[in-house]
């Protein structure tokens, strides 16, 4: 008898919390009520983007606190993200760090239907990739598109004529050679151009700029023309060998900020780095500016007319696990961090957000190191981005492979055409068909 | 139950636990996902052979396969020959003959990722010191190396044996001074030349260690990874992907993890074949 008591006290205790529990949903959610939410990001002291939304967002909303949860940087974050998500773990929020990705995590349900948070997004660009049936998923709150970096003085060493927003793909080849021996004739040892070993610095241009390019399809001949001008760049000297990048792990931040090389074909996120870099005394102080990305042919050259890159957006999502009473807040957050605001706040640390405005513009080139032209400013504000993982269940696979056959070309191992084929013969027996 | 069951159950039962929890499940585990379609999320779909299938048509697959088998096949017997040698020359009463021990043993505990770096300087086909002594003597077209499809697979299991031959050096070290001192002056008694010394005393006098270094050697071989991860990534395009590698590319990097299950099914069905063989051979040997 004396056991059977506690258990009826606790046996209440529980059917009253249940109740409660069951009642709670009804009672209306206090607005101004303090609410701390959870938000992921990766490398929080080297990566000010995170604080930066949290402390903004705050100023607006001083009843939420939103707590930062670090994660592992590079591709561990998505290793990471989904065990965690998978465990039940994960924080309220978190990042979209790669669209490769965002398919795993939509399909898998792990992402709340945000459409009423981004239905005031108008059309930013970027959004559409986190659509699915209508609804969204996810929302930008960065957009980094790819552009040409040069070293103005190198161009003047070799004396060369820098760009001026009317480049295709075979005045920049031209260039980087006419600039490999202007540079060796100065004494320098630069090299006219550094693409990275990234498969980005080739595949993502040719599947932007190619009329028709479909990655989906299976069918990669349009990569064709982009390696063979690689190739000849290499095989030129006007640029250091893939197998070269590779073997001494040469990284372009030390390759263009060490005057390495004149030009640098790179994401928007580097004007940061290198602010930075030169902060730090990593990079010499020269004259640096940003041309828009070479283009496919002569209609999309020009100051007049609309460059077209690539660049993937970097979204934001909520986990489906939230607590109800944090739903409201996570949903204004991500209102917040793909918004106006946000995006001014983010320009002045660097960071190019999803929309750039021109209040963003302004924002970015007033930092101090950042080029005045006017070639710079446009490259930096106005292109057509396109996604360079086109949303699907196939895009990682696709992607590894592509980057397989990167590799395997670049190293000058077999001929394009022979590592092509095989690329299409992989892709339909092994990805497409699963 | 007698006391001394409870005792005993509960000296193992903390072990045990463990085991079962971080090894036995996971493994269990592992062999019913790779019979499912799942990535990770939700509930694994029932498949029945459906991934084994799949292997069969995957050129991917193969190719890691036969990267495998080519690692294996080079690297057990030159690790094998290599660490013999050291502990051979080693075992002898030299001056600093402890310090030569540590030199041969560093490279195994040292950083992959050092090692990695470093080796892949030293292999840079342009400005790397092994293809300028390449050239010094006389090679007009020294490899590419890391750099090259076809050199990738040598350099890596150079840097292979270079890293583990210190390990199973020690383990000979030790098999070496279990022969009794008796028997080579028996040998030298008798006339019998260092190689016939070497042949027909120091080999069968190892033969238990040879057979332990070579099933572990065998074992390391087929799920070499990190080696490779770091220095190649599996390239140039796909001349290093081994199946550990691929195992992590479908898993992790491709959220397929039933069929990166199976593919793990077939690499320790590998693994434990040839090590059932040895094992018989060992016996037959011995009977």
């Amino acid at each position: 008898m004396k056991r059977a008591i506690p258990a009826v006290i606790s046996a209440a205790t529980a059917l009253t919390l249940v109740l409660a529990g069951c009642g709670g949903g009804d009672e209306p959610v206090d607005p101004n009520a303090p609410v701390t939410i959870t938000l992921a990001g990766w490398s929080l002291a080297s990566t000010p983007e995170f604080k930066t939304l949290a402390d903004g967002f705050k100023a607006t909303h001083p009843n939420v606190t939103v707590e930062l949860k670090e994660y592992a940087p590079g591709n561990d974050y998505d290793t990471q993200m989904i065990t965690d998500l998978a465990a039940g773990t994960a924080p309220d929020v978190y990042v979209m760090k790669n669209l490769k990705n965002f398919y795993t995590y939509q399909s898998g349900g792990q992402l709340l239907d945000v459409s009423d948070a981004a239905s005031g997004l108008g059309s930013a660009p970027g959004l559409a990739s986190y659509q699915v049936d209508g609804k969204a998923y996810a929302v930008p709150y960065r957009q980094d598109s790819w552009v040409l970096f040069y070293n103005k003085d190198l161009f003047a060493k070799a004396k060369v004529t820098p760009p001026d927003g009317s480049w295709t793909w075979d005045d920049y080849t031209d260039a980087a050679k006419r600039l490999h021996t202007g540079l060796k004739g100065a004494g320098s040892n630069a090299t006219g151009a550094y693409q990275h070993t990234f498969q980005s610095t080739v595949q993502g241009f040719a599947l932007a700029q190619t009329p028709n390019a479909d990655l989906l399809s299976g069918d990669f001949g349009f990569l064709k023309p982009y390696y063979e001008r690689s190739l000849d760049l290499q095989a030129a000297g006007a640029q250091p060998t893939f197998g070269t990048a590779k073997t001494n792990k040469l990284t372009y931040q030390a390759q263009f900020g060490k005057q390495q090389s004149a030009m640098l074909l790179m994401g928007t996120w580097y004007v940061a780095t290198l602010l930075n870099q030169r902060t730090s005394g990593d990079a010499d102080k020269f004259q640096w500016g940003i041309a828009p990305a070479p283009q496919f042919d002569k209609s999309t050259t020009g100051t007049s007319a609309t460059p077209v890159t690539f660049g993937d957006p970097t979204g934001l999502g909520i986990n489906p696990k939230i607590s109800k009473s944090k739903t409201a807040a996570a949903k204004d957050f991500l209102k917040y961090a793909a918004g106006p605001e946000a995006g001014k706040a983010l320009a002045g640390i660097g960071i190019t957000p999803a929309q750039v405005t021109d209040a963003v513009t302004t924002s970015l080139f007033g930092l101090d190191g950042v080029p005045q032209d006017e070639l710079s400013k446009f490259a930096y504000s106005k292109h057509t981005i396109k996604p360079e993982n086109p949303v699907s269940k196939h895009t990682a696979g696709l992607q590894n492979l592509l980057n397989e056959t990167h590799s395997a070309i670049l190293s000058d191992s077999k001929g394009v055409d022979e590592e092509l084929s095989k690329a299409q013969t992989r892709a339909k027996n092994e990805v497409l068909n699963q | 139950m007698s006391r001394n069951t409870v005792a005993g159950w509960s000296f193992i039962l903390p072990n045990f636990l463990g085991f079962a929890l971080l090894t036995l499940l996971p493994v269990v585990v592992l062999f019913y996902v790779a019979f499912t379609n799942w990535n990770v999320f939700g509930v694994a779909e029932w498949t029945g052979t459906a991934n084994f299938r799949r292997m069969w048509d995957d050129s991917s697959f193969w190719t890691a396969l036969r990267n495998t088998v080519y690692y294996a096949v080079f690297h057990i017997p030159l690790t094998l020959a290599a660490a013999l040698g050291l502990a051979l020359l080693l075992n002898r009463k030299l001056r600093g003959v402890r310090f030569f021990r540590t030199i041969a043993f560093f490279p195994y505990i040292t950083s992959i990722v050092a090692i990695a770096v470093v080796w892949n300087q030293l292999f840079s086909p342009e400005y790397g010191p092994i293809n300028a002594l390449l050239g010094a003597v006389g090679v007009d077209n020294p490899p590419g190396w890391t750099a090259s499809a076809t050199w990738s697979m040598p350099a890596v299991i150079i840097v292979g044996t270079w890293r583990y031959m210190g390990y199973y050096m020690l383990l000979f070290l030790a098999g070496l001074q279990t022969i009794p001192a008796q028997l080579y002056e028996a040998a030298e008694t008798d006339g019998a030349s260092p190689w016939q010394r070497f042949v027909h005393v120091t080999l069968p006098g190892l033969r238990t260690t040879t057979f332990f270094v070579t099933v572990l050697l065998t074992i390391e071989s087929f799920k070499v990874f990190d080696l490779i991860l770091v220095m190649t990534g599996g390239g140039p395009g796909q001349s290093t992907l081994v199946l550990s590698q691929y195992i992590y590319q479908k898993g992790f990097e491709e959220n397929q993890f039933g069929y990166a299950s199976a593919v793990s099914i077939v690499l320790f069905g590998i693994c434990f074949g040839i090590t059932v063989i040895q094992f018989m051979v060992n016996k037959r040997r011995n009977s």
